[in-house]
């Protein structure tokens, strides 16, 4: 027979399995935007704001299990910390899920007018930024503390390529007023990325927190 | 506390225990049952004389002077560090008479300075609210919550500095758990509170200070909140997230 804290642990690690879930959702949604936005696909634009419902479902199941075994259990010291880190990881996810929502607003706001330039920049943000979710996530899983810090400093790449995107629009405003617009709403895709990796950094903070006990702020987003 | 043992015959209960009791503060000692704690509570007013063949090593220092000092006097340590018990334990008397008993026995015989005190005690315990009107009548007509605030009461009637309390609310209910604890809170403005407790909530709730005592050592000792959010050593991390009893 399990002992109640054996319970416990396998509910936690439940849990953690179900936040890398989200976060694989929230990966999903953001490639999927991106690739709406390169093939102008008003539809899967569509799509992905209704499946954001899905990844909002998802924070607040996770949030309400958390919620549950604090209340039954009563877990303090580092089990507790790990369950204000899940709480906090899950509002980053959910909120990264409305970036995702964002760059398919602009998708539809897009139309079905051509893009002004090619996108470069801005894929290789997303495969980036994806990229340091999932890393995060797996310092949940790893506890581990040198790998949050590190993927924190991969945020100034990030903020980098966000200057150079708009460097490059603003560019191609003063060119051609008739790009202003199509340049703005591109900006703005680069602005939820650029904000997607902030929320990696906070991610970060709070796996930090887990393991040490300490709340640190991170300050490396130049925006 | 200093590099104090204790010993029940060869078995040593208590191993080399320093602690520093802060004053005006509730310490909570924590730890599974048969660690020590109510041993080590038992200590400090020097309860374990009446155990044949018990044995301190060690000192206690209580207003500078080593209360284990041969010129000692044990009642009046014991007037000075009172006891609340896991059971409340009144005498078969008045609850007017179960708070006077222990200023009679001192030798006040005054009746309006008793009557003064034993009315300040049980306001002090917050009891006086609810029995002014029957303190003639049996304490064992009382609720538990009831009869261990009047212990409380009795306790604090001989003016003492420190209050020991072994596990006060193990035999009651949430409501009156709750009420002790308040009590505890205000008390400790005034008395210097040592509580030995199972219940780690309520040791998080009351405490400013935690001990985790484990096979009678002191395994850590700190600020209650740090004990309960970051410990730094992992069997009190281990203990305290119930990972073994």
């Amino acid at each position: 027979m399990n002992t109640m804290r054996e319970v416990f642990q396998e509910k936690l690690k439940e849990l953690e399995k179900e936040v890398i879930e989200m976060g694989e959702m929230v990966i999903i949604a953001i490639n999927r935007s991106i690739e709406a936005l390169k093939s102008r696909d008003l539809d899967e634009a569509k799509n992905i704001i209704n499946d954001d419902l899905l990844i909002n479902k998802r924070r607040w199941d996770i949030e309400e299990e958390c919620i549950s075994l604090i209340s039954t259990q009563q877990p303090v010291a580092t089990d507790l910390r790990a369950l204000i880190t899940i709480l906090n990881i899950i509002t980053e996810l959910e909120r990264m899920g409305d970036h995702a929502e964002g760059i398919a607003r602009v998708v539809i706001m897009y139309g079905d007018k051509p893009l002004i330039k090619p996108l470069i920049d801005i894929p290789r943000m997303a495969e980036k930024v994806t990229s340091m979710i999932k890393r995060s996530l797996d310092t949940l899983v790893n506890r581990d503390e040198t790998t949050a810090r590190k993927i924190c400093d991969e945020d100034d790449e990030i903020d980098n390529l966000h200057e150079q995107v708009y460097r490059e629009l603003i560019t191609f405003m003063l060119e051609d007023p008739k790009k202003i617009t199509g340049s703005t709403y591109l900006t703005w895709v680069s602005r939820h990325l650029e904000r997607i990796a902030d929320r990696v950094t906070n991610i970060c903070e709070r796996i930090i927190y887990l393991v040490t006990g300490v709340m640190e702020e991170i300050e490396v987003s130049k925006y | 506390m200093k590099e104090l043992s204790l010993f029940y015959g060869e078995k040593k209960i208590i191993d080399n225990i320093s602690l520093d009791i802060p004053e005006k503060k509730i310490t909570a000692i924590i730890g599974p049952s048969g660690c020590g704690k109510t041993s080590l509570l038992r200590c400090v007013n020097r309860l374990n004389d009446l155990i044949p063949d018990s044995r301190i090593e060690g000192q206690i220092l209580f207003n500078g002077k080593d209360i284990y000092a041969d010129d000692v006097d044990v009642v009046e340590i014991r007037r000075k560090i009172g006891m609340i018990f896991q059971k409340p334990n009144p005498f078969p008397k008045s609850i007017f008479d179960n708070v006077a008993f222990g200023l009679k026995i001192n030798g006040i015989k005054d009746k309006s300075k008793i009557s003064k005190i034993v009315e300040e005690s049980l306001k002090d315990s917050g009891l006086w609210g609810e029995i002014k009107f029957q303190l003639n009548t049996s304490a064992l007509e009382l609720s538990g919550g009831q009869q261990q605030r009047l212990c409380i009461a009795r306790t604090l009637a001989i003016e003492p500095e420190v209050i020991l309390m072994d596990e006060p609310c193990s035999a009651l209910d949430p409501t009156s758990m709750l009420r002790i604890e308040e009590l505890m809170k205000e008390l400790k403005e005034q008395y210097t509170i040592i509580l030995v407790t199972h219940n780690m909530q309520q040791a998080s709730r009351v405490s400013d200070f935690t001990g985790f005592l484990y096979l009678g050592r002191i395994i850590e000792f700190g600020n209650t909140n740090q004990i309960f959010t970051r410990p730094k050593e992992k069997l009190t991390e281990d203990y305290i997230s119930g990972r073994f009893a």
